[in-house]
């Protein structure tokens, strides 16, 4: 079908309209209204300093290292308190406006490998770090200690921040497009862009997946905990043109061995294979054998057309 | 049997190209000349809070250059470094997490007086290095930096920390920072770089959260890496975090992703050397689990 310029026109604007009402929906508010409804004392612990807002601009100067992180998501706005404890120690609460709750769950679901500390609708804590996400926030409460007091003021602020957030959201619908057989729980992340799967997988520091913000990644992890996982990795491109192009750059670059249907076995003797369909590419690493691949692949919920 | 490399162990290693310097690391290797290295330890240096010793650490920087300069005393060695009447900048950092220890940015401040140099005439700055009068007039810079991992860059260093010397730092981000090397080439830095010290009294091996940094990934290592060379305080900090990744996070994870702009800042650069063969690492002092 071939679109006009005038249809074109009006599925952008709706597109655009969709977003906002999500957005708006959401709940939570503007992050400067945090400072009145967060608590500035907790147990012992006060807040100290200004409260501070970054943007996507201001970001770097925030986070050495960490912006692009973030802004490889829909970032809106950071807002920060730091509080002062006993002994000099403190603690810093980020409140991170993803833009939706499916980016929330992507900026938390990136860097998993803590218990579950049952705030907001998903959760970690361990040595003084905090992370959850709740509606289209994600939080991340920093101690300077990670002793018992510094944890139970972190896990304390981290219940009364949750309110403020608003409603719970939805998890992006990716996460629903894989095999759900063998999947382990607490291992699905979801992202955008190179620098995020390169932080969660590496598979290459060129983009042979020619990733960027217009690209949506899920990547889950198959298989007994304890054993070498297999792992796919599903990215929904604009197009099917995108989803094409991206299998022939990632096959010429990293798979050139491959058999026509694109699946290889690599030199740690597991199996790779790489199969697009319509605006989908499915990318399975390591699997015990090619049909155990191609299995996992043909087993990706495909969303109905 | 060993676990084969998979492919992507390969391509990350080719990209930083140190895994097979890694392998080939000890062999004897024909080289016209080598980057000598200094990494000095001591034991003592951190108390049990991790407080630092600050004669201890002045003596080991003291013995680090000393050594790397072939010299008997610290005055003389920095006096090789830096002349009267220059001006010095001092680039230290101040990331808030892991800043280098004042300990240090004092014990370097002293001997650069004991040089010569006078007091109002030494800089020590971090993010206005661009605007401070003293690092616009400075003559000779002196690069000192913790070793700590990083999201984009991999490792961040020596080479790293002279970051803010570019009018736009965000820049320097694409490619896993991979040009990082080209920043020893802006005016203000050219040719003035006189000693690079990458602190490891608590170097940092992996990175949690918004600001990649998280308590139990950092250890009380306590040493420093003195050279002339910021490529190789670097090459040798990157197989420290290595050795560190695989024995606490296993061998899948022992490169972090991906520190190519060590390799780059030598070979597309020529601001020092990368190659781990090519390089004389010279251990002093406290050598237990030094696993480089």
């Amino acid at each position: 079908m071939k679109v006009t310029g005038t249809q074109r026109a009006f599925f952008v604007g709706a597109a655009f309209l969709a977003a906002a009402a999500a957005y708006l929906i959401s709940g939570g508010g503007a992050v400067a209204d945090f400072g009145d409804k967060i608590p500035r004392t907790v147990g012992g612990w006060t807040a100290s300093g200004k409260d501070r807002t970054f943007n996507r601009e201001t970001l770097y100067g925030y986070m050495d290292g960490g912006a692009e992180v973030y802004l490889a998501f829909d970032l809106r706005e950071v807002w920060s308190r730091k509080y002062a404890g006993p002994a000099g120690r403190d603690m810093t609460l980020d409140i991170f406006d993803m833009g939706s709750p499916a980016e929330a769950f992507g900026a938390f679901s990136c860097d998993r490998e803590d218990p579950d500390a049952g705030i907001g609708q998903e959760s970690e804590y361990g040595a003084g770090l905090l992370r959850f996400w709740q509606g289209r926030y994600f939080v991340t409460i920093t101690a300077s200690a990670d002793d018992e007091a510094a944890a139970g003021a972190v896990l304390e602020l981290g219940r009364a921040a949750v309110k403020p957030l608003g409603p719970p959201g939805a998890k992006p619908d990716m996460v629903a497009f894989l095999p759900a057989e063998g999947l382990r729980p607490g291992r699905t992340s979801y992202f955008h862009g190179l620098v995020n799967l390169n932080n969660r997988f590496f598979i290459a520091s060129d983009n042979l997946l020619r990733l960027d913000r217009s690209t949506d990644c899920v990547i889950g992890e198959y298989g007994a905990r304890g054993a070498e996982p297999v792992t796919l990795l599903l990215v929904r491109y604009p197009d099917a043109a995108g989803a094409r192009s991206a299998r022939q750059s990632f096959l010429a670059s990293y798979l050139p061995d491959a058999r026509p249907e694109g699946i290889a076995l690599t030199e740690n003797r597991k199996w790779v294979s790489a199969s697009a369909r319509d605006n989908f590419l499915a990318v399975v690493f390591d699997a015990p054998s090619g049909d155990e691949a191609k299995r996992l692949a043909a087993a990706v919920k495909f969303p109905a057309k | 049997m060993n676990d084969p490399l998979s492919r992507r162990d390969f391509l990350r290693g080719t990209t930083a190209a140190v895994l097979g310097a890694s392998l080939a690391f000890g062999q004897d290797k024909a080289v016209p000349k080598k980057a000598r290295v200094i990494l000095i330890r001591h034991r003592d240096v951190l108390d049990e809070n991790t407080k630092v010793d600050p004669e201890i650490l002045q003596g080991m920087l003291d013995e680090a250059v000393t050594r790397l300069l072939d010299e008997s005393d610290p005055a003389k060695a920095f006096q090789r470094l830096v002349k009267p009447g220059e001006t010095v900048g001092i680039k230290t950092n101040v990331w808030s997490y892991l800043p280098t220890p004042p300990e240090l940015e004092a014990a370097i401040k002293r001997r650069v007086v004991d040089a010569g140099v006078a007091p109002d005439k030494i800089g020590l700055d971090d993010h206005t290095v661009r605007t401070n009068p003293l690092f616009i007039k400075a003559t000779s810079l002196i690069n000192v930096a913790p070793l700590r991992t990083h999201y984009l860059a991999g490792v961040c260093g020596c080479i790293k920390n002279y970051i803010m010397f570019a009018e736009s730092q965000p820049a320097y981000h694409p490619d896993s920072c991979a040009d990082l090397g080209s920043l020893f080439k802006l005016p203000q830095v050219k040719g003035k770089t006189r000693l690079n010290v990458l602190c490891v009294l608590t170097p940092q091996f992996y990175g949690r959260g918004p600001h990649n940094f998280n308590r139990r990934y950092v250890w009380n290592y306590k040493g420093l890496i003195v050279s002339l060379d910021p490529v190789a305080v670097d090459a040798v900090g990157l197989r420290l975090i290595m050795a560190k990744r695989r024995e606490v996070l296993g061998k899948a994870q022992e490169l972090p992703p991906v520190p190519k702009h060590i390799q780059l800042a030598d070979t597309r650069h020529g601001i020092g050397t990368s190659d781990i063969n090519a390089i004389d690492l010279i251990k002093l002092g406290w050598n237990e689990n030094t696993l480089v």
